[in-house]
């Protein structure tokens, strides 16, 4: 009996490791394929640059802002002050020591290079993440400031607020986002800038405006999560807080609210998620985000395959850290 | 503290389907008093409407008609906050994400009550309800009594005018329903408020409360103390709800005279049972027509005490009940119950019985009503 049992044990965990080396095969088998295609039709696949569409070091220039002869030159550390004496007075210059282009007793004019040294910059793929890092986040938050409001609104009893949210819910499920940003940017954005320019007032970015379409797109869904997280909370919460003389408000603040959302974590990161992705329609409005970056990389250096596949690999960072995110939330709020 | 008058309350559930025009009477045209301080036990059976009564105090349902003052104030209008009182569920419904001092202390944390004081007060009613070892875990982990206890305190907690218990003991097994019993009769003499109680067991009821209050089909039977409810019920249906064992009830008597006695008979003539003079003037609208007659185990012996009168039956079926005996005697087609020593035999011959003649129950044949009651009334 225990023989039988070693050995059904084994056989599990044989065909178990047996269905994990399938998987790795499907994987490689699917690496394989698209690595025999892109011979087919002598693609050069090209690693090694897409390093500097994150990260690459700029040659920063400090150039003379008189006409004058160069004074002294004195050393401190890392670090050499120039003075250039010229007819309008003296300049002191702090640069770095590493590569001084000039002697003492040279004459300068204005514009020539003293000195030069490299700096550490954000490629345009780090760019177009981070601008979709923001666009993202903001629209996280006003969604959740949206969807609360209108979750509660389409619960509530009073019949303009309730047909407020209904109306609001069902235009934006109702029709494509990408034609919400155009109108957000072309038509809103258009009267809001010309409102703000006839007061002398600052316009409104068209990623501010992506930003508000995105927010109120994703308010509507979160509105409908809100509303059943509300809803799927036993009614008997809500009248016991009230018969113990609590307000609504203060019944949905300390009692329905914090329940409610532990419910509807799941399907709010699920949401936002979505428009993590959703935010690549930014580039329709010239946004420059992370698929709007990666297809101007693309336009220049030719590299479409491993640029968007480095595109794709950052979105799943971004969604799969999120979800992560999301798992430790829930994992804390049950305990 | 505070009295609740209750003045021709009524409520109706509008159907929500527009075709069908079927609306529910929940509670019909009630008219009760509690006093400031009494403990009042509403008990009826599922669907009579004592919940929903007590909602409409709270405040968590709408009144259709009528008034309810709270210390004298119409509250018809009032939110449940405005009108300072409290109620425990009969689901317990603690808040899920808060621990048992947070549900205990949340209702002075929206009311802005200091820190220190609601610690001070939370500490106070968890004393009271023997409650202090598990303030600081989950409802989710606790057992039903424990759950009860909490839901208990965060009603009191408030000190509200008026406390209201749904069936708090429902959930409970019997040994732990028994000991909250007490527990709560303990709070009520120690807290001194206005309680309402509502129950569709008359053990729990009877128990607790000062009065009794009973609901059948929406409308009030009878409001009473236990002996009240027990000796002269206003109907039939308070005679059957209350008491236990259950009374025993034969529709379709009859009153008859013989020999200058008067009888009310069962059916087929299976039980005479001889009525006290005081019960004569029944006779003048009652004599050969039917009512219904009633009498309790209770009042009904193996041995003749002091005014107890004979009567005969078969011994049929014998229940052992621990502190007492439960004999039924078979007569004619008809059960007569009574109440006996626990240790007697079991019977199967023929046996005497007697009964307290001043205990013996009359009702309307049609609409129920204890005809004693009744002729009181109207005279």
């Amino acid at each position: 009996m225990q023989l039988s049992s070693n050995l059904q044990r084994f056989h599990n965990r044989t065909t178990y490791y047996c269905w994990v080396g399938v998987f790795f095969l499907l994987i490689g088998g699917f690496i394989a394929l698209l690595y025999i295609a892109t011979l087919q039709i002598d693609y050069l696949w090209a690693w090694y640059r897409i390093p500097q569409y994150f990260v690459y070091q700029e040659n920063i220039e400090i150039r003379a802002e008189i006409e004058g002869e160069v004074e002294t030159i004195t050393m401190n550390g890392d670090q050499a002050v120039v003075v250039v004496v010229g007819s309008d007075g003296q300049e002191t210059y702090t640069v770095p020591s590493e590569d001084i282009r000039v002697d003492e007793g040279d004459m300068i004019y204005a514009g020539d290079v003293l000195a030069t040294y490299k700096e550490w910059r954000p490629g345009i793929l780090l760019q177009g993440l981070g601008t979709t890092l923001k666009a993202s986040v903001y629209a996280i938050v006003f969604g959740i400031v949206l969807g609360l409001i209108g979750g509660i609104a389409r619960i509530s009893p009073n019949p303009a607020l309730k047909w407020s949210a209904i109306t609001y819910i069902e235009i934006v499920r109702g029709s494509p986002l990408l034609v919400q940003l155009l109108i957000w940017y072309f038509v809103i954005g258009t009267m809001v800038n010309t409102i703000l320019a006839n007061y002398k007032l600052g316009q409104i970015s068209a990623m501010g405006y992506g930003i508000a379409a995105l927010s109120f797109f994703v308010g509507a869904y979160v509105t409908e999560i809100v509303r059943a997280g509300i809803q799927s909370i036993h009614r008997g919460q809500i009248e016991a807080s009230r018969s113990l003389g609590m307000s609504y408000a203060q019944s949905m603040r300390y009692v329905i609210l914090p329940q409610a959302m532990r419910r509807i974590l799941p399907p709010l990161a699920g949401q936002f998620i979505s428009l993590i992705k959703d935010s690549s329609l930014l580039g329709v409005i010239a946004v420059r985000e992370l698929t709007k970056a990666t297809r101007e990389v693309v336009t220049t250096s030719l590299q479409a395959f491993e640029l968007y596949f480095v595109c794709a690999i950052l979105y799943l960072v971004l969604t799969f850290t999120l979800s992560m995110l999301t798992q430790y939330l829930e994992r804390r709020l049950a305990s | 503290m505070a009295e609740v008058v209750l003045r021709n309350v009524k409520k109706i559930y509008q159907s929500r389907q527009k075709k069908k025009k079927e609306d529910v009477l929940a509670v019909k045209n009630l008219n009760l008093t509690i006093q400031d301080g009494e403990f009042l036990a509403l008990l009826g059976p599922s669907g009579c409407g004592k919940t929903t009564t007590l909602r409409m105090i709270v405040g968590l349902e709408s009144i259709t008609e009528g008034e309810i003052l709270i210390d004298g104030k119409v509250v018809n209008s009032w939110n449940p906050a405005q009108r300072n009182v409290a109620m425990a569920f009969e689901t317990y419904a603690l808040y899920t994400h808060l621990t048992v001092r947070e549900n205990l202390g949340l209702c002075l944390k929206a009311k802005n009550v200091q820190p220190q004081e609601i610690e001070k007060q939370v500490n106070h009613i968890a004393e009271i309800l023997k409650i202090t070892d598990i303030l600081n875990v989950r409802p989710s982990h606790l057992s039903g009594g424990q759950q009860q206890r909490v839901s208990l305190g965060r009603a009191l907690i408030r000190r509200p005018s008026v406390t209201m218990l749904d069936e708090p003991l429902s959930h409970l097994d019997a040994a732990l329903r028994l000991e909250t019993r007490i527990e709560i009769k303990r709070i009520h003499q120690r807290v001194k408020g206005t309680f309402i109680y509502v129950t569709h067991d008359q053990l729990e009821a009877l128990a607790l409360a000062d009065r009794v209050a009973v609901m059948n089909f929406a409308e009030l039977q009878q409001v009473g103390t236990r002996k009240e409810l027990f000796e002269q019920p206003a109907n039939v249906f308070v005679a059957d709800f209350v008491g236990e064992p259950p009374i025993n009830l034969y529709y379709q008597s009859t009153l008859e005279e013989q020999d200058g006695e008067l009888y009310a008979v069962t059916p087929q003539g299976a039980y005479r049972f001889q009525l006290v003079p005081q019960k004569r003037r029944l006779l003048e609208n009652h004599q050969k027509e039917k009512v219904t007659l009633g009498i309790r185990p209770q009042h009904i012996g193996l041995e003749q005490k002091p005014g107890y009168v004979p009567l005969s039956g078969k011994g049929a079926l014998f229940e052992f009940l621990g502190e007492y005996g439960y004999l039924t005697v078979h007569n004619q087609g008809l059960d007569l119950s009574l109440l006996t020593p626990a240790d007697i035999e079991s019977h199967s011959e023929q046996i005497d019985i007697f009964y307290d003649p001043h205990k013996v129950l009359l009702f309307d044949s049609e609409s129920g009503e204890n005809l004693a009651l009744n002729r009181t009334k109207n005279i």
